[in-house]
C-alpha cells in the first residue's frame, strides 16, 4: 500500500516534469540576426551592385569539367543584360554578344546567364557546336553558385558539371584588348587547322618539331629528333592568353624552357602561321612528310588486323585538300563505313570497300568491295594495287573516287595515332589522308 | 483531493509555459517568392502583347531548369529565335483552330505554358527528343537554336526536319486536350484493337503503317494512336495523308494485308473527321487545309 503510494508519487512528479519540458518554450538562440530571407537579398544585392559597379566589366575564367581554360570578358549592366567576348573561336573573340543574365536565389545566391550566350558554346549538348561529346557538350555551366565576393575578384562554381569559374575586376587595358582585336589575333593560331597538309612543323633555330594539335581539347603535342638522334615527344595541353598561346607545362627542349608561342600573324597566301617563342620569330607551315618516317609502320598496320582477323574502318572517308569525306562517301544511301580488310582472301588479296545498313536496318552489307594488295617498301611506306572486284564496283561516283585515290601510285605513310588507330597519309604531298580504327 | 491538487498544477504548468504563437503577419520578403523578375525588354513586351493579353498563354525562354530533365544538358534559346519560332507556332497552330473552332474555344482548351530551349534533349541512346508536353498545360519545345523558316537566311530544305517535329508535337499535345475533355468514340479503339505494344520503340513507320498505324507511336496506345492520327492528318495534309496511305504495300509481320491496312487508316480518318464535327463542331479538312497552307508556307 505503502509502496503504491510511492509510485504514484514518483509518476505524478514524472508527468508533470515532462508536462513542464514540453510546454516550454524553447527560446531562440538565433547564430544570425536576420532570417535567411533577409540574409540571401543582401547577399544578392551585394553581388548584384559588384558585378554592374566594374566599369570596365570582369575577367572571366572558366575551367570546365575536362580541364579545358577558356577566357571571357564580361560587362553587366543593372537591367539583366550581359556583353560578352570569348576566346572559344575566332568570332567570339571579335565579336561582342548580348545575352541575359539574373542573379537567383537557388538553395545559395546564384548567378544564372539565362539565355543562350558565348558561354552556352561549352555547354552546348550538340557536338557539332563545341567538339565534345553528344548529349553533354564540354561539360560546363552556365548556372553559377556564388562562393566568394572579395573587393575585386569572384569565385563561383557551376551548379551541374562543378565547374570553377573565376571573375576579376577588369581594367580598361583589359577590355580595351579584347575590343581592339588582340584576343581575335591569338585566335589565329587555329587556323593552323587551315594548314592543309597532313604533318605540320614548327621551326626555332634551325629545328624541327612537328606539331600536332587538337583544338577541341586544346592539346598540343611536338615531335622532334634531339641531338642523339633519338625521336622525342612532348605533350601539354594550352589556353589562350591577349598574346599568345600558354602551355599549361612548359616545353623544355634541352636548349631552351618554352612557356608559350606569341603568336605574330596569320599569312592566308602561304598557309604559315608566324610566331615568336622567346622573342624570336619562327614559323608553322605544311610539310610533305614526317620528321621521320615510322619505317615498319606500314607492315604493324596491316599485321595487327590480319593477326586478329580484324579489319580497319573509317567512317569519314579519305580527308582530300582539307576537306573531310572529300569524295562525298556519306552521301551514299545507307552508307556506315568504308572498311580496309587485310588478308581478306588469306594469302591472296585484301578487301576494300563501302560497308551499308541493311534494308531492315538491323545489320550491315557489303554490295561490293575491290580485291587490292598491299606492299611494303623499305621507306616506309605501303603501296596498294588491285587485282580485281567482288560484284559489280561502280565505275563512278564516290566509292570508285575512293578505290582510284587509294591506289595512289606512290603510296602512303602510316603515323599511328593509338593502340589501335592509325592514319595513312598521302605520300606525294601529305594532303590526302584516311584515319582508320580497328575492328575485331 | 490529491488528483485535484495535481490536475491543478498540471493546468498551471501548461499554461505558465506555453509560447506565445507569433503574429501571421509579419512575413519576410522572400527571394523569388511570386515568380522571377527582370528588366522587360523588347521580346519580353513581344510575348506579352502577341500570346499572354489575348490567349493568356505564357512563353519561358529563360533558363529554368525545373522546366526541364534534371539529368540532360540542356543549353537556353538563342533570344534571336523566339520571336519567329512563336510566330510559327501562332500560324500553324493558334490560327487555325481559332478560325475553325472560334476564338472562346482556343481560350478554354489551349495550354497556357511554352517552355523553350536552344538545343534538343540528347537520349541514352543517343536518339534526340524535340519536345514534349505534361497534362495538358506545358508544351516543352527543344532545338530552337537550329530553327529556320524559309524566310531566315540559309534556309535548306533539310531543315524543315525541325519545323514539321515541332508542330507536330504541338498538333499532337493539344489533340490529348481535346480527347480528355470529350472522349473519343469508342469505335476508334477496337479499329486495331490488340496491335497495342510497349515495344512500339522498336518498330518504325513504315512497319506500323503495314498494321494500320499512322507512325510507330501510334502502336503505344489508342490515346496516343488518336492523337497521332490528327496530328499527322494536320501537318501533312490531305495529299500528303493519302500519300502515306498509298504507300503501304505488302503484308506485316503480324500478318496484316496492304488492304487492310489501308482499310483500317481510313476507318480512323474518318472517325476523326466526324470527332472534330460531332464533339467541336469543326469542320476537319478546313482545319487542315488551313495547317497544311501555314506548314507549306512555312517552308516551301
Amino acid at each position: 500500500m505503502n509502496q503504491n503510494r510511492i509510485y504514484l508519487k514518483i509518476s505524478a512528479a514524472l508527468i508533470l516534469f515532462s508536462v513542464f519540458i514540453f510546454s516550454a518554450c524553447k527560446k531562440y538562440d538565433t547564430a544570425f540576426v536576420q532570417s535567411p530571407d533577409e540574409r540571401i537579398n543582401t547577399a544578392i544585392s551585394k553581388y548584384q551592385s559588384a558585378l554592374t559597379g566594374s566599369a570596365a566589366g570582369w575577367n572571366a575564367t572558366i575551367r570546365t569539367q575536362n580541364g579545358g581554360i577558356y577566357h571571357f570578358h564580361f560587362r553587366f549592366n543593372d537591367s539583366n543584360r550581359v556583353k560578352m567576348f570569348s576566346d572559344f573561336n575566332l568570332e567570339t573573340a571579335s565579336t561582342a554578344r548580348e545575352s541575359s543574365y539574373r542573379l537567383k536565389a537557388l538553395q545559395t545566391p546564384a548567378l544564372l546567364f539565362d539565355t543562350y550566350s558565348y558561354l552556352h558554346l561549352l555547354s552546348d549538348p550538340d557536338g557539332d557546336v563545341n567538339g565534345g561529346d553528344n548529349g553533354v557538350g564540354l561539360a560546363s555551366d552556365f548556372e553559377f553558385s556564388l562562393d566568394s565576393l572579395a573587393a575585386d575578384s569572384i569565385l563561383l562554381t557551376g551548379r551541374v558539371h562543378g565547374t570553377k569559374l573565376t571573375l576579376i575586376k577588369a581594367t580598361q587595358q583589359d577590355f580595351d584588348t579584347w575590343q581592339n582585336g588582340r584576343w581575335a589575333n591569338t585566335l589565329a593560331f587555329e587556323n593552323i587547322n587551315k594548314i592543309q597538309n597532313y604533318f605540320r612543323r614548327l621551326t626555332i633555330n634551325g629545328v624541327n618539331y612537328e606539331v600536332r594539335i587538337n583544338s577541341v581539347t586544346r592539346m598540343l603535342t611536338f615531335t622532334w629528333i634531339d641531338a642523339n638522334g633519338n625521336t622525342r615527344q612532348f605533350t601539354t595541353s594550352y589556353y589562350y592568353s591577349a598574346t599568345g598561346v600558354v602551355f599549361v607545362t612548359p616545353f623544355n627542349t634541352g636548349t631552351q624552357t618554352i612557356n608559350g608561342l606569341e603568336v605574330v600573324s596569320w599569312d592566308a597566301g602561304n598557309s604559315i602561321l608566324n610566331v615568336k617563342v622567346n622573342g624570336v620569330a619562327a614559323t608553322i607551315a605544311g610539310a610533305t612528310k614526317p620528321l621521320r618516317v615510322d619505317l615498319s609502320a606500314p607492315q604493324r598496320w596491316w599485321q595487327t588486323a590480319a593477326n586478329s582477323s580484324g579489319y580497319w574502318i573509317s567512317f569519314d572517308g579519305f580527308h582530300v585538300n582539307g576537306v573531310d569525306d572529300a569524295f562525298g562517301l556519306k552521301t551514299i544511301p545507307n552508307y556506315y563505313f568504308v572498311v580496309y580488310w587485310p588478308n581478306y582472301d588469306p594469302g591472296s588479296n585484301d578487301l576494300f570497300a563501302p560497308v551499308f545498313i541493311n534494308a531492315a536496318g538491323n545489320g550491315l552489307e557489303l554490295l561490293y568491295g575491290a580485291a587490292p594488295r598491299a606492299q611494303f617498301t623499305t621507306d616506309g611506306r605501303a603501296v596498294f594495287t588491285n587485282l580485281g572486284f567482288y560484284g559489280p564496283y561502280p565505275t563512278t561516283g564516290p566509292a570508285q573516287q575512293s578505290l582510284n585515290q587509294l591506289l595512289l601510285p606512290q603510296g602512303y605513310y602510316f603515323v599511328q595515332t593509338g593502340p589501335g588507330s592509325y592514319d595513312m597519309v598521302s605520300s606525294t604531298d601529305a594532303k590526302a589522308w584516311l584515319s582508320m580504327e580497328l575492328v575485331q | 483531493m490529491r488528483l485535484k491538487i495535481f490536475l491543478v498544477l498540471l493546468f498551471g504548468s501548461i499554461s505558465f509555459f506555453s509560447c506565445k504563437k507569433e503574429d501571421p503577419l509579419t512575413v519576410d520578403d522572400i527571394s523569388g517568392l511570386g515568380g522571377d523578375t527582370w528588366a522587360r525588354t523588347a521580346l519580353d513586351k513581344w510575348l506579352y502583347d502577341t500570346l499572354v493579353v489575348p490567349y493568356n498563354i505564357a512563353t519561358k525562354y529563360k533558363w529554368d531548369q525545373s522546366e526541364l530533365e534534371l539529368n540532360k544538358s540542356i543549353v537556353p534559346p538563342k533570344e534571336e529565335k523566339v520571336i519567329p519560332v512563336m510566330r510559327s507556332v501562332k500560324k500553324v497552330w493558334m490560327e487555325p483552330y481559332i478560325l475553325q473552332g472560334g476564338e472562346l474555344f482556343f481560350k478554354k482548351y489551349s495550354p497556357k505554358l511554352f517552355v523553350l530551349a536552344g538545343s534538343a534533349s540528347w537520349n541514352m541512346d543517343g536518339s534526340i527528343t524535340l519536345g514534349t508536353a505534361e497534362g495538358g498545360r506545358k508544351i516543352v519545345l527543344y532545338q530552337l537554336n537550329d530553327f529556320k523558316n524559309k524566310t531566315m537566311a540559309g534556309y535548306v530544305p533539310a531543315d524543315s526536319a525541325i519545323l514539321k517535329q515541332m508542330f507536330h508535337v504541338i498538333h499532337h499535345e493539344f489533340g490529348h486536350i481535346l480527347d480528355q475533355n470529350i472522349r473519343r468514340p469508342v469505335a476508334f479503339d477496337e479499329i486495331t484493337k490488340g496491335f497495342y505494344t510497349a515495344d512500339w520503340i522498336n518498330t518504325d513507320d513504315y512497319s506500323a503503317r503495314q498494321d494500320g498505324f499512322i507512325t510507330a507511336y501510334a502502336l503505344s496506345s489508342p490515346f496516343e494512336d488518336f492523337v497521332e492520327m490528327i496530328s499527322i492528318m494536320l501537318i501533312e495534309g490531305k495529299p500528303g495523308f493519302d500519300n502515306i496511305v498509298n504507300s503501304i504495300t505488302g503484308t506485316s509481320i503480324r500478318g496484316t494485308t496492304e488492304d487492310q491496312a489501308k482499310a483500317k487508316l481510313r476507318q480512323k480518318e474518318s472517325i476523326v473527321i466526324n470527332y472534330f464535327k460531332q464533339a467541336w463542331n469543326i469542320d476537319f479538312y478546313t482545319l487542315q487545309l488551313r495547317v497544311r497552307n501555314a506548314i507549306v508556307n512555312e517552308i516551301y
